[in-house]
């Protein structure tokens, strides 16, 4: 591969791979992002090669194997170029219709195209599928259009311009000030300003800084810097060398996670591409400057992508968080100034550069620019990753990108902030998505994770669920965060097993007090805001567990039991059949009935019973009625 | 250990020899190896790269992609992100725990399994969802899971 | 220097030092549990968290490790730091119910139940003794592992440690005794005995030897000194004040031009493991003179108690041996001329301190030759419970079952061979002349006795001269004496040092 030396044979060479790629030639691409994957995109993947090259169209069609285009709920996904057509949940069997009547033929598979579900019409471009339409993907969007092991297709999209252009055109101190002005604020949780951060760092005493990518990306639910990283890894890395050119720094790391091997096995061919192009290494561009970067696994620890402790991971030792009063940005990896971002946080820099500040104040509100992705998941119908500007409300992007609650539920609340942050009930769904505003409502915006909930949601469960996760993530180095946390979830614990007891939501609120303010590191400081949150907006539902023992969504365990309706039971056996211990008992023509002495809330019952007798009832906070004594069952006519 | 063993140890240590601030690294590509961390391993890391054995068993026993005993031949991974959380992966688990006999964490005695959880695999769309040796079981109801389970030896 | 306050008080302080550092220079007391002058500062306990005011901004920070800044006002003791602190203190005593400490801490905050389960653990985490043993001993025999509930001190893979060296920082460190050195290594440490208590007690390799020594100042032994040893610690270093430790203290040879020289090196005394007879060194009760001085002093290391060293009891029966290696043939063939008064004492003492204690003392001769000494051996016998037995014991052995000494003698007046078990044996050893005689009197061209000691040509009329003009001689390097006739002849030597180098001029 030809070094490139300056930006003008970068044009060059653009141009080059731009006149080799006939526009009209037809172009499948497939959606291969992990969740598609684990769809079963790599055996679609095989039908379409194997059904090319039985057709013999190997060289006349293109097959592109993308990254995640962020319409989970519907993958695997495959979009036909150049026509744009957008076909979900393909199988492999589906792929010699779409070869021969789509590609070859020109015509589209009706089956296949989404269907609106108000309207039942059917959608034939992705563009104008709601989920779609609705956002605004200037950092996402190019990963349903490229090959992330191919920099070419990078460099098709106009890749590494901005990095030309700010090596070529601007100082780093041009670079430093338009990042300033753009008002980016960190996209990993915490919503510093980035261009401040990084002032900051060039302006620390040392020669040698450090620049960081952080996509440890440990909370729950969480998925967005993954498929980032796996679909389009260099826009991260152009972002970082920009970032790198204006503090000054030489040497970069890319901290990932190692369960996300993908998203480690594809950065690394991007470095490699970029190394073997000249984008990484020595005089970049002819430039005089010299930047190179390493990729360092994570090695299953939340903990470890709070900055201090990945800082100190990079140092080989345990990830375990610093104290902070020196920032890190002075004293960081070997005691050196190190600049430390978001996946997401980079991945904007090249669009800034290349569109301007003045372009990104444009999007977004006050205090808030840009977009934002979301990982819109839980129980909504259209489940993915979704980019909007700031700004858009929480309904907006609940109900008309993610299409709503699943299964005609009725929405509670919407959790944001991962394990730091908090829950919104609907009395807030019309809020912006804004820094500030969610900080307000007792949330944040966290990383992105933005998790629907509905009726069938118990938020006490919700709370112990985010402590636990906490409980097992501590470093247990400090003793708010070790032992407060365990005794927070001790308390969760007994309450949502029925042993609450008065004066317990007043001890898990001091508890929570001391260990919000006491903490080492934010994992700690931020561990009570779930429980904070949720006793804000559903105390009542903390006060029916420890006064009435009742579970009003019927989640906890301890304190729902199963019961089958005699009046509705019509002895199918389906329930009896299905439960796996056995707990059931009846015949063809005698009504069922659970020895609650066996039940162990499995559930399956419930989800088995056919929906036009619904004859399994859940209870709570009362006593299951005894067994009826006749149980011969009559049956209904008609 | 066996002297091939010890080489292949030997060969994923002399990567890394020289350097600074790799002991994760080193020990990810070992546990990859060997499937687990061996007293002697770290005994020889401890010897070749000059870094006390206490560092090594810290960082082995800090980090959960590490395991200081064998793990089975099968790992099996359960989902407990918030998205699978509400979509009942604690069923789905409990069901997992009954039909493997052993807790998260644990390897069954004769090796055939290791279970453990992990905090979001990236595919909320198909919760609750369990990974067998890589391979993805989405929408994966409890009762379904002892079948899944029962093709692996 | 930057200006500060620390509850409402005026303080300036170098920068860069950390607000609890500044505070206890100040004696302003603020509580900690992992804090160590000598380690890097950790911020794992939190218990010394003030409340700062800094740019216009409240906040809660660790004093150990925030940095001092102009116009930094701190509060030890708000509102908010003393109910955060309640609470810690609240959640350690529920997982340490059982480390005194930790429950006079929480009793100092009104804490006696916590409201919490309990649980029985004696380890806080604070991570004194892990961070003792990396950072200044640079062994890192043991280290945290796991994390979270997990977390705990612990050798690599749960065995015991061959690199830990046995200095027992870690256990001197613990604030609530959970760690123990059998816990960590095989090795069982070996302790230095204090050459001033006769071996009774340990000390430490940087010691002030004893009270009355002079100058007083401590000194680092170098054989047992951890830095000496491996570069190591230099703790005490952190802890000096006045910054008096220096390492690289070498001996000074001094060359000096004198006109007399006294000599007065004084005497050792005879190790009675060589007289395998009376089994010193392998029974337990049996012990030699000097360590029952120690014992019985009040500022000694049983503070004056009697405790005999097998079990620690008070002995009933008491015996004293005289002439243990002294006058014998096989050993040392002079009269040591001051056990026969110094066992009488010691004798009256025990039976001072414990009214219904015998002793019993057997002689050869009972050298009493002082004014008033024979009067002072008299009223042992009558008033103090001593018996005197004309005897030189032939062997001592033990009994298996209580450890006590049976001594095997021939009661010479009354030519009978018996036994007699004591509860406790004192060997009177023989005193030397001191073990640097030989090197001085070679180098000052002195000839020593048949017994080791300095010729003295003319004992009658001149019994502090030397051979050597202007070399005197004072003290048991010339002869066995006690206290006030070693005195005696130490003014003496001076006289006639000064006599000497008048005649001189």
């Amino acid at each position: 591969m030809p070094r490139i030396n300056s930006p003008a044979e970068l044009e060059e060479l653009r141009k080059g791979i731009l006149s080799k790629r006939d526009p009209n030639k037809p172009c499948i691409t497939l959606c291969s992002g992990t969740a598609c994957h684990a769809s079963g995109s790599a055996e679609v993947a095989a039908s379409i090669e194997q059904e090319l090259k039985k057709q013999k169209l190997s060289d006349k069609v293109d097959f592109r194997m993308t990254g995640c285009h962020g319409f989970c709920e519907r993958g695997p996904i495959v979009v036909i170029h150049p026509e744009g057509i957008c076909y979900l949940q393909i199988k492999p069997e589906d792929v010699p219709e779409i070869i021969s009547q789509t590609v070859k033929g020109k015509k589209v598979v009706e089956r296949l195209l989404y269907t609106d579900p108000t309207t039942n019409k059917k959608i034939i471009h992705e563009s104008e599928i709601p989920f779609y339409k609705n956002q605004e993907r200037l950092v996402f969007g190019s990963n349903g259009k490229i090959d992330p092991k191919s920099i070419d297709d990078y460099l098709a999209l106009g890749g590494y311009s901005a990095l030309a252009k700010a090596l070529s055109q601007m100082t780093p101190e041009q670079v430093l000030e338009e990042v300033k002005k753009s008002n980016l604020r960190g996209r990993g949780g915490g919503g510093f300003p980035a261009g401040r951060k990084w002032e900051e760092c060039r302006n620390a005493p040392g020669e040698i800084k450090y620049v960081i990518v952080n996509a440890d990306e440990g909370d729950p639910g969480a998925y967005m810097d993954r498929s980032l990283l796996e679909g389009n890894p260099h826009s991260v890395l152009e972002g970082l060398i920009i970032g790198a050119y204006a503090i000054g720094s030489h040497e970069g790391y890319i901290y990932v996670r190692q369960e996300y091997p993908l998203a480690v096995g594809n950065v690394d061919v991007a470095i490699k591409q970029a190394e073997e192009y000249g984008l990484l290494g020595k005089n970049i561009f002819g430039s005089g400057f010299d930047f190179t970067v390493k990729v360092h696994r994570g090695a299953g620890a939340f903990v470890s992508g709070e900055s201090s402790a990945l800082m100190t991971a990079l140092e080989g030792k345990v990830g375990e968080p610093r104290p902070k009063y020196i920032h890190t940005v002075i004293k960081g990896v070997w005691d050196r100034p190190s600049n430390l971002n978001n996946v997401e946080t980079w991945a904007t820099v090249p669009l800034i550069i290349n569109k301007g500040a003045d372009w990104f104040l444009g999007i977004g509100t006050e205090g808030s620019k840009g977009t934002k992705i979301f990982s819109l998941v839980g129980k909504v119908n259209n489940t993915g990753l979704v980019e909007v500007p700031m700004g858009m409300t929480l309904r907006e992007i609940i109900f008309n990108i993610g299409g709503g609650i699943r299964d005609g539920k009725k929405f509670k609340a919407v959790q944001t902030g991962g394990p730091s942050g908090g829950v919104i009930p609907e009395k807030y769904i019309d809020l912006p998505i804004d820094f500030d505003e969610l900080t307000k409502a007792g949330s944040m915006m966290g990383s992105g994770g933005m998790i629907v909930m509905d009726e069938d949601t118990c938020m006490v469960d919700t709370a112990r669920y985010f402590l636990n996760f906490l409980a097992d993530e501590s470093c247990g180095k400090c003793v708010p965060c070790r032992e407060g946390i365990k005794q927070m979830l001790d308390i969760l614990t007994d309450i949502t097993e029925g042993r609450g007891e008065k004066g317990d939501i007043e001890l898990l609120e001091e508890v929570a007090a001391m260990v919000k303010d006491f903490s080492l590191c934010a994992l700690g400081a931020t561990a009570p805001n779930p429980v904070l949150s949720t006793l804000r907006y559903f105390r009542d539902e903390y006060m029916a567990h420890i006064e009435q023992k009742r579970c009003p969504a019927y989640v906890c365990k301890e304190l729902i039991s199963y019961y089958i309706d005699p009046e509705k039971c019509q002895a199918c056996m389906i329930c009896l059949r299905q439960c796996p211990v056995g707990a059931i008992s009846g015949g063809k023509n005698q009504i069922h009935v659970i020895d609650q002495t066996k039940c162990t809330k499995c559930n399956t019952c419930f989800e088995v019973c056919p929906p036009r007798f619904s004859a399994v009832r859940r209870l709570s906070g009362e006593p299951v009625p005894p067994p009826v004594k006749d149980r011969v069952l009559v049956r209904k006519k008609g | 250990m066996t002297t091939e063993e010890i080489s292949r140890v030997d060969q994923i240590i002399d990567k890394y020899e020289g350097e600074e601030g790799i002991l994760i690294q080193l020990l990810l590509d070992i546990q990859q190896e060997l499937n687990w961390i061996p007293k002697e391993v770290a005994e020889r890391i401890s010897q070749r790269l000059n870094i006390p054995q206490s560092q090594i068993y810290r960082v082995a026993s800090f980090y959960t992609a590490m395991s200081l005993t064998p793990r089975g031949r099968h790992l099996v991974s359960v989902c407990m992100g918030t998205a699978c959380h509400i979509r009942g992966s604690p069923r789905l688990l409990d069901r997992i725990t009954d039909v493997l006999k052993i807790q998260p964490g644990e390897t069954s005695p004769d090796r055939r399994f290791t279970l453990n959880t992990v905090n979001c695999l990236g595919c909320c769309a198909l919760g609750p969802v369990m990974v067998v040796d890589g391979k993805y079981h989405g929408k994966l109801a409890p009762a379904e899971a002892e079948e899944v389970l029962k093709n692996y030896d | 220097m930057v200006n500060l306050t620390i509850d409402g008080k005026a303080i300036t302080a170098e920068e860069g030092t950390y607000i609890l550092q500044v505070a206890q220079a100040n004696n302003i007391d603020i509580p900690t549990l992992c804090y160590h002058p000598a380690l890097e500062p950790f911020g794992a306990c939190r218990l010394c968290t003030v409340e700062i005011t800094s740019r216009g901004r409240k906040r809660l920070v660790t004093s150990c490790n925030y940095p001092v800044e102009e116009g930094l006002e701190v509060s030890t003791n708000s509102e908010a730091v003393i109910k955060g602190r309640r609470m810690i203190l609240e959640l350690l005593l529920a997982r340490c119910p059982n480390v005194p400490l930790i429950q006079e801490l929480a009793k100092n905050y009104g804490i006696k139940k916590p409201r919490f389960k309990l649980e029985d653990d004696n380890c806080i985490l604070c991570g004194l003794c892990a961070r003792v043993c990396e950072e200044r001993m640079g062994v890192s025999a043991i280290s945290f592992s796991g994390r979270g509930l997990d977390r705990k001190i612990d050798t690599p893979f749960h065995i015991h440690s061959e690199i830990c060296q046995g200095c027992g920082a870690c256990a001197f460190v613990c604030p609530t005794g959970a760690i123990k050195l059998e816990d960590i290594t095989d090795k069982e440490p070996r302790p230095i005995l204090s050459e001033f208590n006769a071996g009774l007690s340990p000390r430490s390799a940087i010691y002030v030897p004893f009270p009355q020594a002079v100058p007083k100042v401590p000194v680092i032994d170098r054989e047992a000194c951890i830095h000496f040893l491996t570069g190591n610690c230099r703790i005490c270093e952190n802890f000096c004040q006045a910054g008096a430790i220096n390492y690289d203290q070498e001996d000074e040879i001094i060359e000096a031009d004198v006109d007399a020289i006294i000599l007065a090196s004084g005497f050792d005394l005879y190790d009675p493991s060589a007289l395998e007879e009376y089994g010193y060194g392998k029974i337990k009760n049996v012990i030699t003179a000097m360590q029952y001085e120690r014992m019985i002093s009040a500022s000694g290391p049983t503070g004056g108690q009697l405790q005999r060293p097998s079990d620690g009891k008070t002995p009933k029966k008491l015996a004293f041996i005289q002439c243990v290696g002294s006058r014998d043939t096989h050993y040392k063939l002079y009269c040591s001329s001051v056990c026969c008064m110094h066992a009488t004492k010691e004798a009256i003492l025990a039976n001072e301190h414990y009214p219904d204690l015998k002793a019993f003392i057997f002689y050869t001769d009972m050298r009493a030759v002082g004014k008033r000494f024979q009067e002072y051996v008299a009223r042992a016998e009558q008033e103090y419970n001593v018996t005197y037995i004309r005897s030189r014991p032939s062997k001592i052995t033990e009994n298996p079952d209580n450890g006590n000494p049976i001594i095997w003698y021939e009661e010479t007046t009354a030519r009978t061979r018996t036994s007699m078990e004591v509860d406790m044996v004192v060997l009177c050893q023989a005193m030397i002349p001191s073990g640097s005689i030989k090197d001085i009197s070679d180098m000052l061209h002195l000839s020593l006795n048949d017994y080791q000691f300095v010729n003295i040509p003319d004992r009658l009329f001149q019994p502090v001269d030397t051979e050597i003009p202007g070399i005197f001689a004072c003290g048991f390097c010339q002869a066995p004496q006690d206290i006030p006739d070693s005195v005696v002849q130490a003014s003496a030597a001076a006289a006639r040092a000064a006599e000497f180098l008048s005649k001189e001029d």
